[in-house]
């Protein structure tokens, strides 16, 4: 007895019509506006190699793919994310293409992630990369992209935060600390962690004012003014590059008109091992994780044998669709203009009635059930159904608005001669 | 440049919800948020509501078992918690922890027979018997490089030992008495507890006006009275 066979596993979904309906547009909306940002979308397969995500163990823990056999014994993995294997695909299949080579790409990604909050193990990703670019330009294209995505998808109050892990790498590198205590830190400031970062940074021989900015980290977010601050406070080559560099950034963002929805956080330390610049992420309200996030990954396409800077973001589709839904921000639903009924005799001129509104770009549903009027109208007010169109003959058609409850005769010439402006 | 992020923000205020945790955290938390300026009468009455409000500065409270209020703001139920340091270890989620409120001290520490006492490291297979399955198996496994067996317990986990279930324990201790009329001594201390408040990642950022100034009010509080930050 299949004991499973009515459900579904846990952490993947059913997506029905109304929901299906609403993020098909929206992954509409996002491709067009990738497109017309230039962007040629790719699609990759969903299985790979395990070694492809093994090159990078920080955006793809091992714990968290997917993993199966091949006939030939070799690990496959679920793709858990699209930007590995764009990277695979620029260093093999356009390695010789001029730069700069900007993918996009909408696809379903796969992880062991725990449940809730928008959180699925099968989810879908937007996203784009710029790829063979490493300019302030480029970081600004994708940072203003992922703004105009979340425009595009209907959400107004949303907020960008931009980081530089180059940063917090050089004040690190002056420490002279340890990796581990290096690691121990960084989690520490990821946490914002104000007494556990007090703890270890006074254990070791560190110069005051090092220290005194490493106790700040956690709280180094806000308007530009916290480049300025921090200006001061350091004279660390490295870490005065990577201000510098986001201070560029932000100003070509100013330029495209977007600067008032992003800010700086300097404490923003994830995935160190995988970006290498920038870093950023999109927060809004009602959905307690960033529902997109990207930055500078300069290391990762040399891992496929070509070196090539690299910058981009992904889109959660799934998350943003529930933060709209939590935003009670209205999205076009799926429906049906009109129901075309008919008697034997007038079958051949409501083929051709349908043909005629579905070329104007109606929704128009063919009654195929030969039900009684009264019936018809039932189903139709069911679904939502704004009018019937029922064909006795050419000569006899009856309009029934199922709204008003108003009924109006008329003749197949007479509907041709109006025409279905309306 | 006009760089403050949160574009297009209503004018109409959010509540932020915080979540505190039910049991001896509950009162030191109230009196927290009492101190300042924050209502809450509703909550101190004892009534049968699950969502407590103070309308006036838009905020909604609700108590919840202590080990579920880290889940509830990682997930952006709740913006802001109260919870112990031993919770956050134990659950380990991805959110923000920004004061030590200092009150509910205690140690969590690794405890056995007194004949154990700087021999932890000799002993092969060690069975480990805790509350907190997570926190001691961070500890054997990264600070110390040892596998362990773990059995997990939900109460009077000194027994463990004495009737031979496991050979140490990983617990909270307060005063050490328990452990004391037992025969059990500590052997190392993981790491010092104390209620914390949390805040959702998305929510610092979102609300940040809000949640700073109710984080700057109580740690100027927590300095009157010359606790830790």
């Amino acid at each position: 007895m299949p004991k499973w066979k009515i459900y579904t596993p846990e952490g993947v979904q059913d997506i029905l019509f109304e929901d299906c309906y609403i993020k098909r547009n929206l992954e509409g909306k996002l491709r067009n506006l990738f497109r017309s940002y230039g962007y040629f979308e790719v699609e990759t397969p969903t299985l790979e190699f395990y070694d492809v995500f093994a090159a990078d163990t920080d955006l793809t823990p091992q714990e968290t793919m997917f993993k199966f056999y091949d006939q030939q014994g070799r690990i496959l993995v679920l793709r858990p994310d699209v930007t590995i294997p764009v990277a695979r695909i620029a260093a093999t299949k356009y390695r010789d293409e001029l730069f700069p080579l900007r993918f996009s790409y909408i696809s379903n990604t796969f992880k062991y992630n725990e449940l809730g909050g928008g959180k699925q193990k099968e989810f879908t990703q937007a996203g784009i990369e710029v790829l063979g670019i490493n300019s302030p330009e480029a970081d600004a294209e994708v940072i203003s992209a992922a703004i105009c995505a979340l425009k595009a998808c209907g959400l107004e109050s949303f907020q960008i935060d931009i980081g530089q892990v180059e940063f917090f790498k050089g004040l690190m590198e002056e420490t002279g600390l340890s990796e581990n205590d290096t690691e121990q830190i960084r989690v520490l400031i990821d946490r914002k962690d104000y007494l556990g970062i007090e703890e270890i940074v006074k254990s070791h021989d560190i110069p005051e004012g090092l220290k005194e900015l490493i106790l700040s980290l956690p709280g180094l977010f806000g308007s530009i003014d916290v480049i300025d601050e921090v200006e001061k406070l350091t004279s660390n080559r490295r870490s005065l590059k990577a201000l510098a560099n986001l201070r560029s950034v932000l100003e070509v963002i100013d330029d495209y008109g977007l600067g008032r929805y992003v800010s700086v956080d300097l404490g923003t330390v994830q995935g160190l091992n995988y970006y290498t610049g920038i870093i950023f992420r999109g927060f809004t309200y009602g959905i307690g994780f960033p529902v997109l996030s990207g930055g500078r990954y300069d290391d990762l396409v040399e891992k496929f044998g070509k070196k090539c800077p690299a910058t981009g973001f992904s889109l959660g589709v799934n998350m943003v669709m529930m933060a709209l839904d939590r935003q009670k921000i209205d999205a076009e639903k799926p429906s049906i203009d009109s129901l075309i009924s008919y008697r034997s005799e007038g079958r051949k001129t409501a083929f051709k009635l349908c043909e005629q509104l579905r070329s104007q770009g109606l929704a128009v549903e063919l009654d195929i059930v030969n039900r009684g009027i009264e019936e018809v109208k039932d189903y139709a007010q069911s679904k939502g159904i704004g009018g019937i169109i029922n064909i006795l003959d050419d000569e006899n058609i009856r309009v029934i608005n199922i709204i008003t409850g108003e009924i109006s005769n008329t003749t197949m010439n007479e509907l041709s001669r109006k025409g279905w402006g309306e | 440049m006009n760089f403050q992020g949160k574009a297009g923000v209503s004018d109409e205020m959010r509540y932020l919800t915080i979540a505190l945790s039910k049991g001896r955290l509950t009162d030191l938390s109230i009196d927290l948020f009492e101190a300042v300026g924050i209502d809450c009468s509703e909550l101190k009455e004892s009534s049968r509501k699950l969502i407590l409000f103070d309308e006036a500065n838009k905020i909604k409270f609700f108590l919840a078992k202590p080990s579920d209020v880290p889940t509830y703001v990682e997930y952006g139920a709740a913006d802001i918690g109260i919870v112990g340091k031993d919770t956050l270890l134990e659950e380990g989620r991805h959110l923000y922890e920004v004061l030590n409120l200092g009150f509910a001290a205690c140690r969590m520490v690794v405890a056995g027979p007194a004949e154990l006492q700087g021999k932890l490291d000799k002993l092969n297979n060690k069975r480990v018997a805790t509350k907190y399955p997570r926190i001691a198996k961070e500890y054997f496994e990264h600070k110390r490089k040892e596998s362990i067996e773990v059995i997990k317990l939900n109460g009077s986990v000194e027994l463990a030992p004495l009737v031979g279930l496991s050979e140490v324990i990983v617990d909270l201790v307060e005063t050490g008495r328990t452990l004391k009329e037992n025969g059990l001594v500590i052997l190392d201390t993981i790491a010092d507890i104390s209620a914390r408040m949390i805040v959702n990642r998305v929510s610092m950022k979102m609300e940040s006006e809000r949640i700073n100034k109710i984080i700057d009010g109580i740690r100027k509080q927590l300095e009157k009275k010359g606790e830790p930050r």
